[in-house]
């Protein structure tokens, strides 16, 4: 489902195509279908295989022709017989001239240039059908990756709130990037290299055999026995290579934590203690290597004498057929060629077909994801109003995340357009969720929420998130500039005195002015590490200059100090009007000049009112909170009294 | 060179090096007998390869053409035996060669390994970790490829062509002249090629750590993403990156195509010069059919030592950049080394003392200056003040992790930059802010403190230090896994654990960075139990946060701007109305503010926030 028309590059077949209506849980079935608009493409880079292949063929049946047809024909002379003083022995076609007691014939030169020719055109055709098979099998391995690539890309970041709760980055990364390229790998060296491996057998399988069929049958007497040896060897050597490999990964992690952990080695002086142990790993490391080296050491000399035999046997036994005049030279000679490809290229099937088990799996893994369903953004078509008022009504709302674990309870509540509402309560007590809700990262399920008096499911997710600004608890920036950041939803170019404004609201304009590159600084590794109240106000500016109609701020000034955020707060107050605000904070000063404030326990309403209301009763917690606030003064008072 | 660019990855001069090339050479030879040994092999394996193709020649010539059916018995016979002798050198090669490479990966993690162990804190304050992770895990790889499979396919390819066109003289010296001449032409053809293409596949490795670095971005923020409505200007920013991937490695694919191709091209008109011109020379008898027959095999297969010259050629800029980069680490020379006539006194104890200290890590940004102060033996410092003013670099200096740029730091009377730095660190504990644990079992990270200990000393430290309780806990105590880092454990757990590792150690002297992310509260008090165990006694250096520990604290000191701003015992500062006493304040108030959560918390909830998170 193509949401975005992107321009792919030149050569790419259907960009856009939806793979999800096409994974399968067979997997070369499925595999097939990724193919979907290079499959002639690949068809044709085998066949152009098979042609290089005829070619190469082609090259030892010319050699017969030659040798049997022109330097072998009876009737040319065999000049050496004859004395050499008597011919100037480079010009042999002058030969004829000079004898007269046979009825000799030499061929004419142009007979041997365009032999020669031949050669050359055959050669030609064999490098140049292999290129375009290679760049055929490129074209088709490259493009199924970009397709792959994007579409992961876009299908990840369209999968619901639950979808990634469920699910590791690193999964999902190692999906998306390792497992697309064993993909790509799949059609750009193994498909073509199983087809070319069997193409070069069938192609000098059935030349010998036209040749001399019995001879053909026996120079592939020990090409199961090769195969099988081959992928017995090959299945045990890919164990032995991932026992490397995550040796290799054992070994890195130790560095790692040698080299984080430097402080505390130096600290207890255990150099030596850590050196012993990176030791142990090393050579282990070593070891391992070692046992998959031994492993390749007896493979190939081990292959080596098994078809060392069959192409002694081969000659052998061709070599006697021609002085039995059963063959001719030219037969052998071309013989002699062709069974080395019969044969030889076996020796390679078996790293291949283990390698192409790799792939299919990592086709699965990558179906697994593709087979997801996004979130449908755009669903319930037109938004119900132009701008929204921003009324909303809990009503009677429960949810849970997992079954049986609650979050909210029966939970109602209406909020006035452009009213400030403050939640209170404890991690965990469903503050958070409420805000979810509210942009349909997650759909509720029982009760109603309504906004603007129109059941919040009837409108489009898109719609809502475009409408509703949220300054998450932990802030999240990317790492590109600070301009990037904040202008980071805007679809829209932005004047830099709205970037600036933004700053300023959020009060970290004078901060970004004190770097050396001010608004261009790059943020993160390759920039500079903002701490977190720093990153929080970023990102307060980044939802400011989106301009929502709904703003929510979930603990977004936590690591704010006092002062700063006071700063905020009352550039906000300006801001807010007509915004209905939710705040979600931990302070009273913080809440205390909300129009509504409902304090949560454990997924229910315990409390709800403005500030003053909510004082009245002084078992209440809010009390006890604003209680706390007020001893915490006295307290310090008491402890200074004591001096 | 300045830093950005020295940690530049893939970035390769183009200049060939020799000295690097012989250097790397020169780590061959301690396995110089391993080197001989494939080096020998690889040549006999070579020559023999030519010697069959003549011996198929003869095949031809004597056996076949002359009809004499027992020269081609003896030879097949011959053909058989050197096959066998072959097939024992192919076995010898592979093992010697395989072997020593991963035996030379072996030798330069060891030796970098160790070179990284004697290396000051300057070094690691100077390069990123990885950086050096690059240089000990990929680079080494690179460099004995080059220097074992890279030598042996030169030797191959060398030899191998050498042999080959000793035949062809032996068989027609015409001929073998113009196979000879178009042999520079293949090779230049060949190496142009191998170099663009490695060219283009450094661009597609580029591309594609930055598809990785979008793609992981974009999962870690995928919250902020969906909430921003930022889908698909990521998607249309995402498909410029693929869109390059694909041309870049379309071009590298079909590049690496040709190569082979324009090899085998060249090389059939050299076959076609032979079948022309050892044609005509056939009925003179200058030529065999067996002689043609050979040289079309010799011609054909001078491709495969071509791309090898080729291949490890354009490889060679890549492994001696590799070299270059791991040769700096091992050059890297400490900056803390002991001196010749370092003295250890055999104890830490006595009062430290802080001359004249100045301090920076760049000469533009001082940290200390003129920095005086005198501990008394088993006096506690709580070191105050805010982030960057200096409190971790005095007790980096207490450590001797790096020492002052002028100025000096007494210990028991004694300047310590006269003892030896062992003397000095086998005697100081420390408690880092982020603790840092080693992978393996509890035990083994509490007995780092002091290897020799038994496993009842470790549990009495763990004992002492209030982690026992925890530890018990868990289904195997003691021999609980603690994960990579030790990430199957809270912070507050990890804090205990290395408590009780400095508890282990014994030190004389303490050193503590107070954690500054809560722990919950009755791991917190077993934190301060453990904490006041250990500090008895002892000269300790608190960079302190919790109220608590400043409390107890002996004398505060309050650092500002790599000056000492206030000093003193808690009430006396707090009577000055100063810089701590707003310090303080302010942390009260932080402190019972999170007390808010207990209140509300009156049942805890399983964490909604793992999922919230963003």
């Amino acid at each position: 489902m193509p949401t975005t028309t992107l321009t792919a590059p030149q050569g790419v077949q259907q960009p856009d195509y939806d793979l999800k209506k096409d994974v399968t849980k067979n997997r070369l079935l499925g595999l097939w279908r990724l193919m979907y608009g290079y499959r002639w493409i690949y068809i044709w880079a085998t066949l152009a295989l098979g042609i290089a292949a005829l070619a190469k063929s082609g090259t030892l049946l010319l050699l017969r022709y030659f040798v049997d047809n022109i330097l072998l024909q009876p009737n040319t002379i065999f000049l050496h017989a004859l004395p050499n003083t008597i011919l100037p022995t480079d010009q042999p076609v002058l030969a004829g001239f000079f004898s007269e007691t046979l009825p000799i014939t030499t061929p004419p030169l142009q007979v041997f240039v365009l032999i020669a020719l031949g050669f050359v055109f055959l050669a030609g055709a064999e490098g140049w059908f292999t290129f375009l098979s290679g760049r055929a099998a490129a074209r088709t391995s490259e493009g199924i990756a970009y397709r792959l690539r994007n579409y992961l890309f876009d299908h990840i970041q369209r999968l619901s709130f639950s979808y990634h709760d469920k699910n590791q980055t690193g999964d999902l990364l190692q999906r998306s990037t390792s497992d697309v390229d064993a993909v790509r790998q799949f059609f750009a060296e193994q498909g073509v290299g199983v087809g070319r491996i069997v193409l070069l057998f069938l192609i000098n399988f059935a030349a010998i055999a036209a040749i001399h069929w019995q001879l053909a049958l026996f120079s592939s007497l020990v090409v199961p026995l090769v195969v099988g040896v081959s992928l017995w060897f090959f299945q045990r050597v890919s164990q032995r290579y991932e026992a490397v490999q995550n040796q290799e990964a054992i070994l890195s992690s130790r560095l790692q934590e040698n080299l984080t952990g430097v402080r505390v080695v130096k600290a207890f002086a255990r150099q030596a203690y850590e050196t012993k142990r990176f030791e142990k790993e090393n050579w282990h490391y070593y070891e391992l290597g070692r046992d998959e080296l031994v492993m390749h050491s007896f493979y190939w000399p081990i292959t080596d004498a098994i078809t060392g035999v069959q192409l002694i046997g081969g000659y052998l036994i061709a070599a006697l057929m021609v002085l039995d005049g059963a063959l001719t030279v030219g037969d052998y000679m071309a013989y002699a060629g062709m069974l080395v490809y019969v044969i030889f290229p076996m020796r390679n099937l078996g790293r291949i077909i283990v390698q192409m088990s790799t792939g299919l799996v990592s086709y699965d893994r990558v179906a697994e994801v593709i087979r997801e369903d996004r979130e449908p953004l755009e669903e319930n078509s037109a938004p119900p109003v132009a701008d929204l008022k921003g009324e909303v009504v809990f009503d009677h709302v429960s949810f849970e995340y997992d079954p049986n674990l609650p979050v909210l309870k029966n939970v109602s509540f209406t909020v006035k357009a452009g009213q400030v509402i403050a939640l209170m309560g404890a991690t965990g007590s469903g503050k958070t969720t409420i805000t979810n809700l509210l942009n349909r990262f997650y759909e509720y399920k029982q009760g109603s929420i309504r906004l603007d008096g129109i059941e919040l499911n009837q409108y489009p997710r898109d719609f809502l998130r475009r409408n509703i600004g949220v300054v998450q608890q932990e802030p999240f920036l990317f790492s590109r500039s600070i301009r990037e950041n904040i202008t980071y939803s805007v679809g829209r170019d932005v004047t830099e005195a709205e970037v600036e404004a933004a700053a300023k609201a959020a009060a970290i304009h004078q901060v970004i002015l004190s770097f050396p590159e001010g608004y261009n600084t790059l943020v993160g590794e390759r920039g500079v590490t903002l701490s977190g109240g720093q990153k929080q106000r970023v990102t307060l500016a980044r939802t400011l200059l989106k301009n929502p109609r709904i703003l929510i701020l979930d603990d977004a000034t936590s690591s704010v100090d006092t002062e700063t955020e006071a700063a905020i707060r009352s550039a906000l107050k300006q801001l807010m009007p007509g915004r209905t605000t939710f705040i979600i904070a931990h302070r009273i000063q913080t809440v205390m000049n909300a129009d509504l404030i409902i304090v949560f326990d454990q997924g229910t309403i315990a409390q709800m009112g403005t500030h003053d209301q909510l004082l009245r009763d002084p078992d209440g917690i809010y009390a006890r909170i604003y209680d706390m606030q007020s001893r915490i003064d006295e307290e310090l008072e008491k402890e200074l009294s004591l001096e | 060179m300045s830093d950005e660019h020295r940690f530049e990855e893939e970035e390769f001069t183009t200049q060939f090096n020799g000295k690097t090339l012989l250097r790397l050479l020169g780590q061959l030879r301690p396995h110089w007998k391993w080197v001989a040994g494939f080096l020998v092999s690889i040549m006999v394996v070579s020559s023999l390869e030519s010697y069959f193709t003549f011996l198929s020649k003869r095949i031809v010539d004597e056996g076949i053409i002359g009809q004499n059916r027992e020269a081609l018995i003896s030879i097949l016979t011959q053909y058989g035996v050197l096959m066998v002798i072959q097939i024992f050198f192919v076995f010898a090669f592979i093992y010697l060669t395989g072997v020593l490479g991963y035996r030379v990966q072996y030798d330069m993690r060891k030796t970098m390994f160790a070179r990284l162990q004697s290396l000051s804190f300057s070094y690691y304050d100077r390069t990123p970790v990885g950086w050096i992770m690059s240089r000990m895990t990929s680079d080494p790889g690179r460099i004995a490829d080059l220097m074992t499979w890279g030598l042996l396919d030169v030797t191959w390819a060398l030899m191998n062509i050498t042999t080959a066109l000793f035949f062809m003289f032996m068989i027609n010296w015409q001929l073998a002249i113009v196979v000879m001449l178009t042999l520079p032409i293949l090779l230049a053809v060949a190496v142009w090629f191998k170099q663009r293409i490695l060219v283009e596949y450094r661009k597609t490795r580029k591309l594609n750590s930055q598809i990785t670095g979008t793609m992981n971005e974009n999962i870690t923020g995928v919250r902020v993403v969906k909430a921003l409505r930022r889908e698909n200007a990521n998607l249309i920013e995402f498909n410029q990156l693929t869109g390059d991937m694909y041309r870049s490695s379309y071009r590298a694919a079909w590049l690496s195509a040709l190569f082979l191709p324009m090899v085998q091209i060249i090389s059939a008109f050299a076959v076609g010069a032979v079948v022309l011109g050892g044609g005509l020379q056939v009925p003179t008898g200058a030529m065999t059919i067996g002689g043609i027959q050979a040289f079309v095999s010799y011609i054909t297969f001078m491709m495969w030592p071509v791309q090898d010259l080729a291949r490890v050629y354009a490889s060679m800029q890549q492994a001696i950049a590799s070299a270059e980069r791991v040769f700096s680490l091992m050059d890297s020379q400490p900056e803390i080394v002991d001196r010749t006539d370092a003295y250890d006194p055999g104890t830490l104890r006595g009062d430290i003392v802080f001359e004249h200290v100045d301090f920076y890590y760049d000469p533009k940004k001082p940290v200390l200056k003129d920095f005086n102060l005198h501990i008394k033996q088993g006096e506690t410092i709580a070191l105050v003040g805010a982030t960057g003013g200096g409190k971790s670099t005095i007790v980096n200096l207490v450590c001797r992790f790096y020492e002052p740029r002028s100025g000096r730091i007494l210990i028991g009377g004694q300047d310590y930059t006269t003892m030896p730095l062992h003397a000095i660190h086998s005697r100081i504990g420390m408690v880092l802010q982020t603790p840092h644990l080693f992978s393996g079992t509890i035990r083994d990270n509490i007995r780092y403190g002091r290897l020799d200990a038994t496993d009842q000393e470790v549990e009495d430290a763990a004992k002492l230090a209030g982690a026992d309780e925890f530890i018990t806990k868990f289904d195997k105590g003691y021999e609980e896994e603690v994960g990579e880092g030790g990430v199957l454990l809270s912070v507050g757990q990890k804090q205990l654990l290395s408590l009780a590792r400095a508890v282990l150690a014994d030190p004389e002297i303490f050193i503590m960075d107070e954690a500054t992310s809560s722990v919950d509260t009755l791991t917190e008090a077993l934190i301060q139990q453990g904490m006041e165990q250990i500090m008895s006694g002892r000269t300790s250096f608190v960079i302190a946060h919790r109220l608590s520990t400043i409390k107890r604290a002996d004398r505060i000191v309050v650092i500002a701007n790599g000056q000492i701003e206030e000093m003193g015992s808690h009430r006396e500062l707090l009577r000055q109305r100063g810089h701590y006493y707003n310090l303080y304040t302010q942390q009260f108030r932080q402190e019972l503010e999170r007390e808010y959560d207990e209140i509300l918390n009156l049942v805890p909830v399983k964490t909604e926030s793992d999922r919230i998170a963003v």
